[in-house]
């Protein structure tokens, strides 16, 4: 994947802190820039700060300090802004959060049409498009209790896509599942990357770090501690720490 | 004896059945002997039914209708009471302060003011100048007798109409605090992780909470918004107190006519029993049929 060609910066954090209530400093001064077509794979020890730094980024949670921008408009505390945002940032969750009343046809057309107001049938047929491509198109009037988990989360990673976002978040997407269903779902996020999918990855799948990843950040108690490329990042890592870590999980 | 579910008495049970009934037959000895009632079942029935002597029909009489009245006392209210009730478990699990506070003082405020000097506030001070402003009345007695009758048969007749609308109101406003935490309940049950997917997605709060949250909660909350809807027939009978003709009123009026206190309390006692019962049996009918999906 190296010597991909790289376009506009698409998320641009600056300097961010976050602290919990309980006192946590979660992210402390963490800055990240994203490229478009970028696949950054975030890795770093449960507590890190990973899944906060993502969900700083479509307004889930409220940065303390430091500033977010997303494809040029800057993340702020407006009803408005936050809506918009969001609508430009993809994200999947570890649970995958589909909507339980609804069938997965039904899960994925709801936000095309609620909030980028298209026709209930131009997003069916985004919807059925994209179940196809990720062979569930079988699927489409089932509902999510009736599928695995593996193919849940596929649903939901349609879901998002759908949305046609700038950039899709993916928090630990495979941590949840059963060993033999994490494969189906990495290969809808490698063909999401191969479509050109820019995206910002926290995962513990070091294999798919190392196939589908363009940069490897890695993070500890908030803070980053190294950011380069994939070759390098595994190989031959900068920081002491960074190799103690690898030393750990691979 | 037979296994599983099968009825298995202790001599402890026994003792306990044995004393229940002796404690029985001690009250209807006390009945019988003691206050010397003189019971005269026979004249039951004709308040329940009648036959109309110029027609040949058979009516509904005074207790039957004030049954009627009950069951469409309890229906009506119910539509005010879910409306309410929504509106202030969503205030209550509002992000704003003020409209938390709302939602909170609605449902303390009915909660702990006895429902009987609620009916009275509100039929005494309330229902007047607002009937008054709606001027109802006049209206549909100015109506054709078309709409007359469906009032009629729907509500209440055009006299007692504002009456009946009060009642509706006062009962919708106290079962509307109840239902309030059933919904309240109902919108803490659906899982965080709703509320944050449907954010991601870029979902306004209205958005999230028509498509996502409010199905998800309320069809948590049909059995016990159901079962509230049991408490809103049995309390409809405070109502009676402002002269609206439901089962309890008409009772209250047979026996200062008929003096058959024992005869008319049983009667109306089996009639709430048998429709408070029967809504039981279909709340648990859907309860289990929820349970199947």
């Amino acid at each position: 994947m190296t010597g991909k060609e790289l376009g506009d910066v698409i998320v641009e954090a600056h300097g961010i802190c976050k602290r919990f209530p309980s006192g946590v400093l979660a992210l402390n001064n963490f800055s990240l820039t994203v490229r478009s077509g970028e696949v950054v794979v975030v890795v770093g020890p449960s507590g890190a700060g990973k899944s906060t730094f993502l969900r700083c980024l479509n307004g889930l949670e409220d940065v303390d300090e430091g500033s977010i921008v997303i494809d040029g408009a800057l993340l702020d505390h407006t009803k408005a802004n936050r809506q918009k945002i969001r609508t430009e940032v993809g994200m999947v969750f570890q649970a995958f959060n589909l909507f339980p009343h609804l069938t997965v046809r039904e899960n994925i057309d709801l936000a095309q049409v609620l909030v980028r107001r298209k026709s209930r049938k131009e997003a069916t047929r985004t919807t059925m498009e994209l179940l196809e491509r990720i062979g569930l198109a079988d699927k489409a009037s089932a509902y999510p209790a009736q599928l695995s988990g593996g193919q849940q989360q596929r649903a939901a990673i349609a879901r998002a896509v759908a949305m046609k976002p700038a950039v899709m978040l993916f928090d630990e997407a495979t941590s949840a599942l059963d060993p033999e269903m994490v494969g189906e779902v990495l290969e809808v996020m490698k063909g999401l990357a191969k479509d050109g999918m820019t995206m910002l990855v926290v995962t513990h799948e070091m294999g798919f770090a190392r196939e589908v990843g363009d940069r490897v950040v890695f993070m500890e108690s908030g803070r980053m501690v190294e950011d380069g490329p994939v070759e390098s990042f595994f190989t031959a890592p900068r920081e002491e720490r960074t190799r103690v870590f690898l030393s750990q999980i691979l | 004896m037979r296994r599983g579910r099968g009825v298995k008495i202790t001599a402890l049970d026994a003792f306990i059945l044995l004393a229940l009934l002796g404690f029985g037959v001690f009250l209807a000895y006390r009945v019988e002997v003691g206050v010397s009632y003189h019971w005269r079942w026979e004249a039951i029935p004709k308040y329940l039914i009648r036959c109309d002597p110029s027609s040949g029909r058979w009516r509904p009489n005074l207790l039957l209708n004030g049954l009627f009245t009950t069951i469409r006392l309890s229906i009506w209210a119910a539509l005010p009471a879910l409306c309410i009730g929504t509106a202030a478990g969503l205030w209550r699990t509002s992000r704003s302060f003020p409209m938390r506070m709302l939602g909170g003082a609605y449902v303390e405020l009915i909660r702990n003011i006895p429902p009987l000097v609620l009916v009275f506030i509100f039929y005494f001070f309330l229902s007047d100048q607002i009937m008054a402003a709606l001027d109802l009345e006049e209206r549909i007695r100015s109506s054709s007798a078309g709409t007359k009758e469906a009032f009629a048969l729907l509500m209440a007749p055009p006299e007692r109409l504002s009456g009946f609308i009060s009642g509706v109101l006062t009962l919708g406003l106290y079962e509307g605090a109840y239902i309030a935490e059933i919904v309240r309940a109902g919108i803490r049950s659906v899982d965080k992780g709703q509320w944050e997917a449907s954010q991601a997605l870029g979902f306004s709060r209205r958005g999230q909470l028509q498509h996502v949250i409010l199905p998800q909660a309320f069809s948590n909350i049909l059995p016990p918004l159901a079962g509230q809807f049991i408490s809103i027939i049995k309390d409809s009978a405070i109502v009676s107190v402002v002269s609206i003709p439901e089962l309890t009123f008409q009772g209250m009026e047979l026996m200062a006519s008929t003096y058959l206190t024992f005869e008319i309390w049983i009667t109306i006692t089996v009639m709430y029993f048998l429709l408070g019962f029967a809504c039981s049996l279909a709340v648990k009918r859907l309860e289990s049929r929820m349970r199947k999906d």
